[in-house]
Order: C-alpha cells, then sequence, then structure tokens
C-alpha cells in the first residue's frame, strides 16, 4: 500500500516522549491515586456508602420539576416556604402501603428560582399530582406543560447498572479480541490500561464532587462512561496503528524510538480530533440545558483524559514492555 | 475518471433521496422531547407461577392492551422489556394517575350468564353491533366520507334509543360512541355468575375438525368443571348465551346447543367456536389466558414530562448541535482551506444521511440518542481529519498534490476502519444488552459510525479528486500555508 515516502520521517520530534515517560506516569499515577482516594472516601462515607453519590435513578424515589410562570421576574421563593407547605399536604392513601414522608424532601430552586426541584421518597401518580396542587398557591401559578414528574423504583436502578456493566465488559471483550487479531495481544492489553485510567479518573472527579457539593451521578453519568470506553479505545488504536506502522520502516531502531517518532506523528491528529469532538460538548455544556449539563461536563472530562492516556501513557507503557515485543511485533 | 462520475453521482442520488425522506416521513420524537408519560411495569409472580415467562408475558400484555386502548390516548404505546417488564408510553398525557389507577389492578376474567327474557333485545343489539362495526372499518380519521341520508337517519334513531344525544363532533365519533354503548346495554343483559377466570386452568386454540375454521379451548379445574357445568345446563337450549368478560368488558358470547340440556357441558373442557379466524381464535386465547392469570401489576417508574419542557429540549439540543456542527466547520476551514470545505460538505452530508436513517428505520430520538448523534459528529471529523493529516505529511516531503491525496486516504485507511469498528462494537453490546436510554445512545452513535465510515471514504475522496480536475485548484498552498513545504517541491 506505502508506495513513495521515505522510510524515515527526519522530522524532529514534537513530543520527546521516552525521556519524559516518568514525568507522564508520575501525572497519571498522582491522579489515579486522588480518584481512589475520592472513590474509596465516598465508598467509607456512611452518608454515602457507595463509590459514587448515586442519585434518583439508582436509588429509586420521586422527583419533581416545575416551571413557574412569571410575566417578568419570579417574586422571590424560599426553599423554606416551599417545605413547610410540603410538611401539610395529606397525601391521598395507597392501598396496602405505607405513606412516604415528605419530610426529608430536598427542595432545589433553579434559573434564578424561575424553576423548582423536589426530589422524595417514590410517590404514586396520583400522590404526585397532590403534592403539585398543593404547591401552587404558595409558589404558583405553574407553566402548563412545563412541569416534569419522574418516579422510579430501586430495582429499576440496580438493573440499570447490572446491564450497563455486563454490556461495558462485552464490550472490553470485544474490543480486546479484535485489537489482539488485527494487531498483538499486548496493545489490546494497553488499550484496555488506559481505558481503565480513563474511566477511574472521571469516576474520581464525580466521587469528588460528590463529596464537596452534593452532586449525584445519573443513569445518564452511566451512558457517559460507557461512551468515553469507546472514544478512548477509539483514541489508542489509531496511536498504536501509527507505531506498527513506524514498526514495519523503522524495526531496526531501538522501540522507544519508534514509539516517539509514531506519537509526534499523530500527535496533530490526537489533538485536532480531541479539540473538535470538544467543541459540540462544548456548545451542550453552554446551550444544552440542565439535562445534559452533566452529561456533557463528563465526556469532555473523558476526551480530554483519553487524549492523555492515548498519547502519553499507553505508548509510553508499550515502550518499556519487555524484550520479546521485537520477535512479536515482526511476526 | 468515469468511475468518479459514478460516485459522484451516486453520492448526489443518495442526498436527493436522503432529503426525500426526510420530507415526507417525519422524524419520530421520544416522550422526553414531546412530552407525555411513560410507565414502567413489572408482572409480579404470584400463587402457583414463580417465574414469569414469555407465555405469562404475552398473556398479561394482552390483558394490559385491552385497557390501555380503553384510555383512549393516541398512538400510545406497550411493549415488553426484557423478561418481566413492559414499557407504556402516552404521549401528550401529563398527569398518569389514571393510566396508573388503570393498570395496577390485577385482570378479572367472569363468565355471566344472559338475562332470561332478553333474548330478542340482545339478538337486535348484536345485529346493531355488526352493522356499526362494519360501517367503522371503512372509515378512516383522515377520510370523512359522508352516511347517505337513510343511514344517517337509522343513526339517529338508533342513538334517541339508547339514549345519546349524538353532540359528538364528527359521524366517526358518534358512530364509536353509538359503538360503545351498545356494547354496554348488551353486557347490562348479562348477569354475574360464581363462575370466574380462577377456575379456568389454561386456555389453547385448535382447528376445528371440520377443517372450516378456529376454535378456543378452555380447561377447567375440578371446581370450575362442576360449576360450568352447571351454568351451561341453565341456559343451554334456551337461546340466552354465556357471555365471556374481561375487567368489565364483553370480549366474547358463546351459544350452548341443546344437546347440553340434560347435563351441561361437563368434564371439565369446553370449546368455542365461531367462524373465528386463526387470528381472531388468538386473541381470544390470549385474553383469556391473561384474565386466568391473577398476576398483579408494579408500576416500577412513571417518568412525566410536559409538553412545553419537551420543546424547550429539542429546541436547547437543536442549538447545541446546529452550533456544535458550524464551529466544527468554522475549525476545518481555517485548518486544512480547500480540503476543510470538503469536509464541511462532506459533513452536512454525513447529518443528513444520519437524519434520513433515523426517519427511515425509524429511531426514535431521545435526549441521549441526540447526544450519541452529536458525538457521532466528533467521530466523523476524525476520520476526515485522519486523511488530511496523512495528505499534509506527504505534502510536506514533496510529493505531488495528486499522489499526496491518493497516498493520503490509503494510508489513513486502516486507522479509520480501526476507530470506526472498535466504537461499532461497544456500541452493539450497548444496544443488544443496555436499556432503555442507553439504547437509544447506542443506536444513534452506531448509525453514525457506519455512516462516517461511508461520508469519510467516499463522500470527502470523491468531492476532492472532483475539485482537483480543476487546473486552478491544484495548488498545494490550498491545503497548507507555503511555509511547510519544502523549497524543492515543484
Amino acid at each position: 500500500m506505502v508506495t513513495t515516502s521515505p522510510a524515515t520521517d527526519e522530522r524532529p520530534l514534537r513530543f520527546p516522549l521516552t525521556s519524559r515517560r516518568r514525568q507522564v506516569w508520575v501525572v497519571s499515577a498522582v491522579c489515579l491515586v486522588l480518584s481512589l482516594i475520592g472513590i474509596v472516601r465516598s465508598w467509607t462515607d456512611p452518608q454515602i456508602g457507595l463509590p459514587l453519590r448515586p442519585g434518583l435513578d439508582f436509588t429509586g424515589g420521586t422527583q419533581i420539576q416545575l416551571e413557574r410562570s412569571c410575566a417578568d421576574a419570579c417574586d422571590s421563593l424560599s426553599t423554606v416556604t416551599v417545605e413547610s407547605q410540603l410538611q401539610q399536604i395529606e397525601l391521598p392513601n395507597q392501598e396496602g402501603k405505607a405513606l412516604p414522608k415528605l419530610e426529608n424532601a430536598r427542595v432545589q430552586l433553579l434559573d434564578g428560582g424561575q424553576s423548582i426541584v423536589l426530589r422524595m421518597p417514590a410517590l404514586t401518580a396520583a400522590q404526585g399530582q397532590a403534592v403539585i396542587e398543593a404547591l401552587e398557591p404558595v409558589a404558583g401559578p405553574f407553566e402548563p406543560g412545563g412541569q416534569a414528574v419522574d418516579t422510579i423504583g430501586p430495582s429499576l436502578g440496580g438493573q440499570l447498572l447490572r446491564s450497563s456493566l455486563i454490556s461495558l465488559l462485552v464490550a472490553f471483550t470485544g474490543i480486546a479480541l479484535y485489537i489482539t487479531v488485527r494487531y498483538d495481544p499486548r496493545y489490546a492489553f494497553l488499550a484496555l490500561v488506559a481505558l481503565a485510567h480513563d474511566i477511574v479518573i472521571v469516576c474520581g472527579v464525580f466521587a469528588w464532587l460528590g463529596l464537596a457539593t452534593g452532586h449525584e451521578v445519573d443513569s445518564l453519568f452511566a451512558v457517559a462512561l460507557l461512551t468515553i470506553a469507546g472514544y478512548s479505545v477509539n483514541d489508542t488504536v489509531v496511536v498504536f496503528d501509527r507505531i506498527r506502522e513506524r514498526h514495519r520502516m523503522d524495526g531496526d531502531l531501538p522501540l522507544s524510538t519508534q514509539v516517539d517518532r509514531a506519537v509526534s506523528a499523530t500527535l496533530t491528529r490526537t489533538i485536532y480530533t480531541s479539540g473538535t469532538t470538544l467543541l459540540p460538548l462544548i456548545a451542550l455544556i453552554l446551550f444544552g440545558g440542565s439535562t445534559l449539563y452533566w452529561f456533557a461536563i463528563a465526556l469532555a472530562l473523558g476526551v480530554i483524559i483519553g487524549s492523555w492516556s492515548s498519547i502519553a501513557l499507553a505508548p509510553s507503557l508499550l515502550s518499556i514492555w519487555p524484550s520479546r515485543s521485537g520477535a512479536a511485533a515482526s511476526a | 475518471m468515469a468511475r468518479q462520475q459514478g460516485w459522484f453521482a451516486l453520492i448526489l442520488a443518495l442526498a436527493i433521496a436522503a432529503a426525500s425522506v426526510l420530507s415526507s416521513f417525519p422524524l419520530q420524537l421520544g416522550l422526553d422531547l414531546r412530552g407525555g408519560s411513560q410507565l414502567t411495569l413489572e408482572v409480579q409472580p404470584a400463587g402457583e407461577i414463580t417465574i414469569i415467562g414469555a407465555e405469562q408475558m404475552e398473556a398479561v400484555k394482552a390483558v394490559l392492551d385491552r385497557r390501555v386502548n380503553g384510555l383512549g390516548v393516541a398512538e400510545s404505546t406497550l411493549q415488553t422489556v426484557g423478561d418481566d417488564q413492559l414499557v407504556l408510553q402516552l404521549p401528550g398525557v401529563t398527569d398518569p394517575t389514571r393510566a396508573a389507577d388503570v393498570l395496577g389492578s390485577t385482570a378479572l376474567l367472569e363468565f355471566r350468564a344472559q338475562q332470561a327474557e332478553t333474548q330478542e333485545e340482545v339478538q337486535n343489539l348484536r345485529q346493531l353491533r355488526a352493522q356499526l362495526l362494519s360501517v367503522l372499518a371503512t372509515r378512516t380519521e383522515d377520510e370523512a366520507t359522508e352516511l347517505d341520508a337513510e343511514e344517517q337517519e337509522e343513526l339517529a334513531r338508533r342513538q334517541q334509543e339508547l339514549g345519546l344525544d349524538g353532540t359528538a363532533t364528527s359521524e366517526t365519533e358518534q358512530l364509536q360512541q353509538l359503538l360503545a354503548r351498545t356494547n354496554q346495554e348488551i353486557l347490562n343483559r348479562f348477569e354475574p355468575t360464581a363462575f370466574t377466570g380462577k377456575q379456568l386452568i389454561s386456555a389453547g386454540r385448535q382447528q376445528q375438525q371440520n377443517g372450516s375454521g378456529w376454535e378456543v379451548t378452555l380447561n377447567f379445574n375440578a371446581e370450575g368443571g362442576e360449576k360450568f357445568a352447571e351454568l351451561t345446563q341453565s341456559i343451554a337450549g334456551t337461546g340466552r348465551l354465556l357471555g365471556i368478560v374481561l375487567d368489565g368488558e364483553l370480549i366474547s358470547e358463546a351459544s350452548v346447543g341443546p344437546q347440553y340440556k340434560a347435563a351441561g357441558i361437563s368434564g371439565g373442557t369446553a370449546s368455542i367456536s365461531g367462524n373465528f379466524t386463526a387470528e381472531d381464535a388468538r386473541d381470544l386465547e390470549v385474553q383469556l389466558r391473561g384474565g386466568s392469570l391473577p398476576l398483579p401489576v408494579e408500576i416500577l417508574e412513571v417518568r412525566t414530562i410536559g409538553p412545553s419542557l419537551g420543546a424547550e429540549n429539542v429546541r436547547r439540543s437543536l442549538i447545541a448541535a446546529l452550533s456544535g456542527l458550524v464551529l466544527v466547520g468554522i475549525f476545518m476551514l481555517l485548518i486544512y482551506r480547500l480540503a476543510g470545505a470538503v469536509a464541511v460538505i462532506a459533513l452536512s452530508l454525513y447529518a443528513l444521511f444520519n437524519l434520513a436513517v433515523y426517519a427511515l428505520i425509524p429511531v426514535t430520538l431521545t435526549l441521549p440518542g441526540i447526544a450519541g448523534f452529536i458525538l457521532s459528529i466528533g467521530m466523523a471529523v476524525d476520520a476526515n481529519v485522519l486523511i488530511f493529516e496523512r495528505i499534509k505529511d506527504e505534502l510536506r516531503r514533496g510529493n505531488t498534490l495528486i499522489r499526496s491525496i491518493e497516498t493520503g486516504f490509503s494510508e489513513a485507511f486502516s486507522s479509520i476502519v480501526d476507530g470506526h469498528l472498535t466504537t461499532l462494537i461497544s456500541c452493539a453490546a450497548l444496544f443488544f444488552l443496555g436499556t432503555g436510554l442507553v439504547k437509544g445512545f447506542a443506536a444513534t452513535l452506531g448509525i453514525g459510525v457506519l455512516l462516517s465510515l461511508f461520508t469519510a471514504l467516499t463522500c470527502t475522496r470523491t468531492l476532492l479528486r472532483f475539485l482537483m480536475s480543476y487546473q486552478g485548484l491544484r495548488r498545494p498552498t490550498n491545503f497548507l500555508p507555503a511555509s511547510q513545504l519544502p523549497s524543492t517541491a515543484s
């Protein structure tokens, strides 16, 4: 396929990876350790007890979002008013089940008090409507058609988590097999190491967010992690593809030189691609609204970390792989 | 060159086809974008049934389908998800209280006997019902064929008879109201008996002995067999009918032949025949089975979103998608100049093809689905970046433009294919194993990745070659700054 290109690229290295690989490992190791501390602290936190602070999608409960209709500005409303109103609600009974308690309801005001978000234990559809009606006098009038009520049973969150984990494992296995067949088992192993690195760090950041600001992860976060996994591997594969190509051309040079050249040759591409993937994500962060805001942030973080692991971490680990590599790669 | 033109014509034809698909098939929006309620239900095991199998699910779904239809929500859908769950979507419904109430109860199947001395009345009502059904079957919502004067008179007379005021807006609606009232009137002529679905063990269907049609078979437990014999004995030969009532609605009426006058239908089994097609028999069988299974249904999840909030989601994600595309376009033009312009055209085609495929399959667009689409734009751009970077590399080495372009494509090929295929593997895993919103996301991302493979390897290439046939455009400086070219370049 290759016809006329000169065998070696004489241009100076733009990123001398091998000479800096210790720094690369230190950076990645520090990030990983910080992330793991966050995850473990969250896990041991009596209030959370899980690696990440789970949102409604995983714990179950009811979330009601109401858009207030105000002509110019909404009259001021405090969460306390809403909370005290909630205490007085008499919920319609549901036979055979205890009435959910509204004392622990969490009230949040968004968009300068224009929308109200309530989080409560799981309510039935009728009870949810009763809550909305009861709030109308203090916080209303509400925008017709501007309300969202989500009630989720706790078993569904577990199911989502389980199916996500299974599909992630299957995807990993499939990708590892594909890379093993197309390239080399080492490449497959390192692509998965890079992938685990990316996912742990993103989870770590959100674990810290959960500890510090009480941010909860929802089911979209699970989707974001799955996407980061796909993106990270794609990114790493391109760099590996170039290393393999260099290997065919300058097989007599040390492996670390081949890796350096391949990384330098793909550097622009990796940065441009990350940049062009970040652009729509930034647009989502800016204009996508509250539903997709944290989703886009998680993805953007994953893209940045994914680029780092494919430019720096995975190739630098490849360059120290024990010498059997020479025989394997030239096969 | 001829091959080039062939590709060019193909791309043009596809673009036109995509545009016409989009204009004739509307995009389907999920409930999070158009507003409505979504209920996730789980069928709970009860009594002797410890595991919910496909057969039980089918039966329960048949019962729920009937109730959902009773809600009268346009375009409502009820789908089986996983082993024991059902997802009900009610577009436009923002208060799901009634739906939750209606679905929450277990099925109630009853066998009722027609009251004495109502034979003629019921005969008339059944005739009217058959008439109404045949008239309604020929009418569709859009097509408002007028009834002729005689028919209108008949309709008015019947409405008056059954105490309807005929105020419904359209004729179709009036006919439907009349049908509902007729059904109710027929049901009123039946009286409850001690015999219910609990005594029914199973229902099946088989072809009739003489081969003319299908019949539905019933199997009762010992107690049920006795009661059924009693019940049938009491009405056999009198012309009174046996009514099968599911959730308060009459689903079938059967006559009992005079030969059972002496002992009723005994032996714990019975069959209902009546010119059933295979499909009719199946419908009745499944409903009977559903009615005989008192499986409770628990509501696991209710998601409701108001239409204006949904519209807001559409508006916001549209702004995000468009501004994302514009930003990427500007970036490509700045970095890759002429090639960037080609990429912008290829990416526009890419977006167009994507939307057309969504409309064609159809893919129901949800918020995560749109996110998947926006992300797949990133993948599509990546393919172009890979190619153009290779072209630049070749130019910097002093190769001619045409040769650089060809080498650029062939060398980027393996990275592009590998990158896309690994993403496709994840998408397949997510699509087949994931649930709900994960599925929607995997679907749009997967379609995007497949299309990106096509647009990058054919559209970008064809367009670039096409432009290179113009002498004036064939300058390396259209691709990268002169300072980066080797001084010896020809």
